[in-house]
């Protein structure tokens, strides 16, 4: 596929597995040295931005997010913007105000979440870079259940300026590809210091010592309630680490299990503030009757355009954060926090990475997830949010297969701004490693 | 009666609080803003280390212990001119807290704390049904300092704030009113609940609408009624206080820490920052070095504290007296007439000091002095005070009374000042009118 036969083909391919609310229009890449997509959480000037939101309906940023900016400006060419749940709010990319992407294995599978319609994308096209977000799991989950790699840098890596923000203190943008080489130099190419969002500014550079992976530590915690094709898979993955001469141990972390209450706390408590904003007034959607007082026109307008999951949130992110509760639940999940990060400081005294499946199933079809209870999907995160919780880099990589032949992703965890022994792991690993690309056609 | 007030002080930035926008006068509604003071999806604050800076410098003046580190929080509410329904302000750990304010260098008005806030935007009303937001104020850096419930009068209320403010505009170098004014919410409790009046702008209202409070709550329990914990807003035209909600319906405003922004470490920045003495301290200090009575200490400091500065060296090099002599008088008379001009002190101290030294007599002292301040020739003074002197005493000679009127009470002195400055139309101020007619009435007595 070339870039100019992507571009000519975009609207079929899309038609198809619906990974792009908004694409480009143009069948000439120019002087674009490669193409890439990015989340549509990520602003972008010249592309309506809704963040998976009926709420945000005919929204046209004033500014490109630094990331775009910096893939823009290293030659990239955007050419879609990608479908997700609504504000991230999601781990099948199903609770989406818009579209919901199809997974390229089988179209009749979701593709993950919340970062759904990147993974796809990486997964279609061939050579393609897709940027993703994170908040709990939202880069390596689609990775896994796409078949590709992804990497969710440390908290702070990358310039969250022109992220329509979920989690503030957890929100990381990272890059999506096929290629694990990709997930370096783009990387590269997005991360650094940006006056723009003060968060970014306590960064070291990268650390490039050429230092291989050497040993994992893998949680008693992370293997617990898989599936059999999920165990299968990994714990064959965890033998072929061996024989590539890593050294591979079973450690204790209990702090994981008390990881997920503490980060839906945080989550949403930071999400009901951000999601505020979204009233009618300024910006995207904007109808109704004017002559209600303020209060019931906003009321009137939230009911209508946020989805129910997103309500879900405000809600329970309003109560963790309500005087009487504050204490109990929003203070008590920043101290979690902590105890968490301890934890992971601890593992990595001895070793290089903390390992685990990225996933405890691969990806579902659709009809099932409409089965599952929110809490039901709530855990299924169980696995991606410590690493989110506690800011620590983590990369998914392609693992194997199950019998039905869908894609099973195993997820690296390093210390923090340690992403380089992350992008060696995945490089090594991929050497050797028989991808199953999915059937892509139109 | 208790009184405790908010108040809100806008901080002379050049730029808001968290962008790049100017904080001066917009030429036109929604024009000094961006994404970021707009509330825009993406956009993010950025922090104005000025608005630490003047927050750690009034927690200074405040005698506030200044915190070792500092964060913001989220304040969350709905209205219209709340870009972002969430206001960046300070909950746990603010920049101050605990300091003191010591009304007329006496009563001690307790400070619970100072904090930096962002200020919202302006909603106007347009009619019944509809109004407009103007978002140009949006992210102006605040001050807001809360004082413990220790005022006693509505009256004393408004004398804090006076001193408090002139205090504050030293100290910080806040420009002049409009603006820029303060605001205030005003808690006032007669019985045992407390009311607040939210919003009230200006020293004058604060004091009606305190007062109007005081006789209201009074009225309700004289008649063995209960008070009920309200909000409540001043109308500033009907000068009455309006209920907008009670107790059980006030907001909950679901603080979290703000995410954007970091943990600030204060501690360096704190011990180099050296704020200017306020002129209420400066007063006091004057009074008591000098042992001069507190009135005329004010008085100096009133009028600038720049001439304040020029007493005290005056008093250093040359005595007390002659800084009473020269500075509390013709420098003081000239003051005005020098600032108009862009003129500065600097040459009276060494008049003053020839006159100390015996070279000049105690008349051309004057002149110098008087010629020095208003930047006039030594002729136009003469004859100018030639002209003055000569009104004062045909006056006087054609009133003889008022020479024995003054003796038992200086006051006298008004109508030859009154007549004086209306036949004068306007060329002599009022402090040279006022020491010549005293002068020439003193020499006659």
């Amino acid at each position: 596929m070339t870039m100019r036969s992507i571009l000519s083909g975009l609207k079929e391919t899309n038609a198809k597995y619906r990974m792009f609310h908004a694409m480009t229009e143009d069948s000439d890449p120019g002087d674009a040295k490669f193409l890439f997509s990015a989340k549509d959480n990520l602003t972008s000037a010249d592309m309506e931005t809704c963040s998976g939101s009926k709420i945000l309906v005919g929204y046209r940023p004033p500014f490109d997010a630094e990331s775009i900016a910096k893939m823009r400006a290293a030659g990239g060419k955007l050419i879609g913007k990608c479908n997700m749940d609504e504000f991230g709010f999601g781990t099948f990319s199903t609770n989406s105000g818009l579209e919901i992407p199809r997974n390229p294995y089988d179209l009749e599978r979701a593709c993950g979440g919340s970062s759904g319609g990147s993974a796809c994308a990486a997964a279609v096209f061939e050579g393609h870079v897709s940027l993703g977000v994170s908040t709990g799991g939202s880069i390596c989950c689609p990775a896994s259940f796409c078949g590709v790699y992804g990497i969710a840098p440390t908290y702070g890596r990358v310039s969250r300026y022109g992220l329509i923000d979920y989690g503030n203190s957890l929100d990381k943008i990272g890059v999506i590809s096929a290629d694990a080489k990709d997930l370096r130099k783009y990387t590269h190419i997005i991360a650094g210091k940006d006056a723009k969002d003060p968060t970014s500014c306590a960064q070291p550079e990268f650390k490039d010592t050429g230092r291989k992976l050497k040993s994992v530590a893998i949680p008693k915690e992370g293997v617990e309630g898989l599936s059999k094709d999920v165990e299968k898979a990994f714990f064959e993955a965890v033998e072929r680490l061996r024989s590539m001469g890593v050294d591979v141990e079973s450690i204790d972390m209990p702090s994981l299990k008390y990881a997920m209450p503490a980060y839906y706390v945080l989550a949403t408590s930071e999400a009901s503030t951000n999601l505020a904003r979204y009233v009618g007034m300024r910006y995207g959607q904007q109808e109704g009757d004017h002559s209600l007082k303020f209060d019931d026109y906003f009321s009137y307008f939230r009911s209508k355009y946020f989805g129910d999951e997103a309500k879900r949130r405000i809600l329970l992110g309003t109560y963790t954060r309500m005087a009487g509760f504050r204490d109990r639940y929003y203070a008590k999940a920043l101290k979690v926090r902590q105890v968490v990060i301890k934890d992971y400081k601890r593992a990595f005294e001895t070793h290089d990475a903390v390992l685990a499946p990225t996933m405890p199933f691969s990806a579902p079809r659709f009809d099932d997830i409409s089965g599952m209870s929110a809490l039901d999907s709530y855990k299924a995160d169980y696995l991606t949010v410590p690493a989110n919780i506690a800011g620590t880099p983590h990369i998914s990589v392609p693992c194997g297969y199950g019998s039905d032949g869908m894609p099973i992703g195993m997820q690296f965890v390093a210390d923090h701004w340690d992403e380089e022994v992350l992008f060696d792991a995945a490089e090594e690993w991929e050497k050797g490693f028989e991808m199953r690309k999915p059937e892509v056609g139109a | 009666m208790k009184i405790g007030l908010e108040i809100h002080v806008q901080l002379p930035t050049k730029s808001k609080m968290f962008c790049s926008c100017p904080t001066t006068d917009a030429p036109a509604p929604n024009t000094h803003v961006c994404p970021t003071c707009l509330g825009m999806p993406g956009s993010r604050p950025v922090l104005n280390r000025k608005v630490l800076e003047y927050g750690i410098m009034l927690a200074k003046m405040l005698g506030c212990k200044v915190a070792d580190t500092t964060w913001f929080s989220r304040k969350t509410y709905f209205y219209p001119d709340m870009s972002k329904s969430v206001q960046i302000t300070q909950y746990d750990n603010p920049i101050g807290e605990g300091g003191v304010y010591y009304l007329n260098g006496k009563k001690p008005i307790r400070i619970t704390r100072i904090h930096v806030e962002e200020d919202p935007g302006k909603t106007k009303r347009v009619g019944d049904l509809s109004s407009l937001i103007d978002y140009n104020r949006s992210g102006i850096p605040l001050a807001e300092i809360v004082t413990e419930p220790d005022i006693s009068t509505p009256a004393e209320a408004r004398e804090f704030l006076g001193q408090l403010i002139e205090d504050i505009r030293h100290v910080i170098a806040l420009p002049g009113d409009g603006e820029r004014s303060i605001r205030c919410d005003c808690n006032i409790s007669v019985g045992k609940e407390r009311c607040e009046v939210k919003n009230v702008t200006g020293l004058k209202n604060v004091e009606r609408a305190l007062t109007f409070e005081m006789i209201r709550q009074t009225k309700i329990l004289k008649a063995g009624g209960k008070i009920d914990r309200e909000t409540r807003r001043f109308d500033e035209e009907r000068g009455v206080t309006i209920s907008v909600r009670k107790k059980e319906f006030e907001a909950d405003y679901g603080y979290i820490d703000e995410p954007d922004l970091g943990i600030y470490h204060l501690k360096e920045m704190a011990d180099a920052i050296k704020i200017k003495e306020s002129p209420q301290k400066m007063a006091l200090r004057l009074a008591h070095e000098y042992g001069i009575d507190q009135k005329a200490a004010k008085q100096l400091v009133t009028t600038s504290v720049g001439l304040a500065e020029t007493f005290e060296a005056v008093a250093k090099e040359l005595g007390v007296q002659n800084a009473v002599k020269w500075v509390s008088g013709p420098v003081s008379a000239g003051w005005k007439a020098m600032e108009a001009r862009g003129g500065s002190p600097d040459d009276v101290v060494p008049i003053i000091r020839r006159f100390v030294a015996g070279e000049i007599t105690d008349t051309e002292c004057a002149l110098e002095i008087k010629c020095a301040m208003t930047g006039e020739s030594a002729e136009s003074v003469k004859g100018a005070s030639g002209d003055l002197d000569k009104i004062i005493g045909e006056f006087l000679d054609q009133n003889p009374a008022i020479i024995a009127d003054y003796a038992k009470n200086e006051k006298a002195a008004n109508k030859a000042i009154g007549f004086v400055m209306k036949q004068s139309g306007g060329r002599f101020s009022s402090a040279e009118v006022v020491e010549a007619v005293r002068k020439d009435i003193e020499s006659r007595m």
